[in-house]
């Protein structure tokens, strides 16, 4: 799987994980405290002066924001059709520069420092037992595993399928499709114990 | 959490995210093609149970947020968490527990095949539809400033393919707990 970070030394780029995610936390509480147009419309223009100068070609920049954007577009205009304009126009520019700003942090962090931030927050969690924070990394990386290992087994079954003449349904589908990768989690759970990964369960 | 159980929420997870990749499966009896991943959902609360099915989701929501592109149409990154309709993406953590619960409540292995089809189909509607449209509705009410009737009525258009898929998740549930049981044991 591609991860959606861009290699780059822009001034995003070297701000810290933490930094970027305060500023966007703080952004968001911002956003939605004014109603000014003014001001939000100041808010899109910054924002996506810090988007699109982040080395990414415009075009590929704007086509990863271009569905949610339509979402945005679609509820403005539902809002105008039925709501005073001033409430559609606010809440076009709301969203739009915080999709701008966190396509920002997300397109200039790396997985690797993401997940050290969600496991720092995670930390004072484990106090209460109900999670440990280094198994979050340990799922992620099994996830990114096994995505393609379950789109390879979805094939097989395709064929299997058109093999028999069969028509391919969504429970004759999902049904293997299922048992057959949460069969393997005995198997990987043993392997995972085997090598002391999760050092606390014993 | 034990091992295994941490292994089969990360499994599913990647269930629900293979779900945003695979091609639409078409059913036999009407063309609505089955792709979104809150068909995921549903089956995660009603193969798992309340407690892995909400991590399954958790982890999914995660990998959302640090930037791979997991749900469907290759989106993902913190840019997903400011639509207006972000909300459906929020709730589904609501609704894989509701659905596991009320399966764990509704469901258990000395029904017959029928009883156990609607229970789960029960619990996938009220899990998958009550609960993560009230979330959706909620906050698309509120962030996207609309307002709440009328964010319930643009709601309502995609309300018949989310049946579909309680039906769907109903019977692979079904099919599941038959061929291989995971939902925990009722106390």
């Amino acid at each position: 799987m591609q991860s959606l970070f861009i290699e780059g030394s822009s001034l995003m780029h070297r701000l810290s994980a933490r930094a970027k995610l305060l500023i966007l936390a703080a952004l968001g509480v911002l956003l939605f405290v004014t109603t000014n147009i003014a001001v939000l419309a100041t808010a899109v223009l910054l924002t996506a002066a810090v988007y699109f100068t982040l080395g990414l070609p415009f075009k590929a920049a704007f086509a990863r924001l271009k569905p949610i954007l339509l979402t945005i577009v679609v509820v403005a205009l539902f809002s105008l059709a039925f709501n005073p304009w001033h409430q559609a126009v606010v809440a076009l520019l709301r969203l739009t520069a915080l999709m701008l700003f966190a396509a920002g942090v997300t397109a200039t962090t790396t997985i690797t420092a993401f997940i050290d931030e969600v496991t720092a927050l995670a930390r004072p969690l484990e106090r209460t037992g109900l999670v440990r924070a280094d198994d979050i990394g340990l799922a992620v990386g099994l996830v990114v595993r096994f995505v393609p290992e379950i789109l390879s087994r979805y094939q097989a079954i395709r064929e299997a399928h058109a093999a028999r003449g069969l028509k391919v349904r969504p429970t004759t589908i999902l049904v293997p499709l299922l048992i057959l990768t949460l069969r393997d989690a005995d198997n990987i759970a043993a392997a995972i114990d085997a090598r002391g990964i999760r050092r606390h369960v014993i | 959490m034990s091992t295994r159980d941490l292994v089969l929420c990360a499994l599913f997870a990647a269930i629900i995210v293979a779900l945003g990749i695979l091609p639409p499966i078409t059913l036999g009896f009407i063309p609505v093609p089955i792709t979104a991943q809150s068909l995921g959902v549903m089956m995660a609360g009603v193969v798992l149970g309340a407690r892995r099915g909400t991590v399954a989701v958790l982890i999914v929501l995660v990998l959302v947020a640090i930037g791979l592109p997991v749900l469907s149409g290759g989106r993902g990154g913190l840019a997903a968490f400011a639509a207006p309709t972000s909300g459906f993406l929020m709730g589904w953590v609501l609704a894989a527990f509701t659905t596991g619960y009320l399966s764990e409540r509704l469901v258990n292995a000395d029904q017959n095949a029928t009883m156990q089809a609607i229970g789960f189909f029960l619990a996938a509607m009220i899990g998958g539809i009550v609960v993560l449209y009230a979330c959706g509705i909620s906050y698309l009410a509120l962030v996207g400033g609309l307002g709440f009737s009328k964010a319930f009525f643009g709601s309502m258009a995609f309300i018949p393919g989310d049946v579909i898929k309680a039906f769907v998740a109903a019977l692979v549930g079904r099919a599941v707990m038959a061929g291989y049981p995971l939902l925990p044991a009722r106390r």
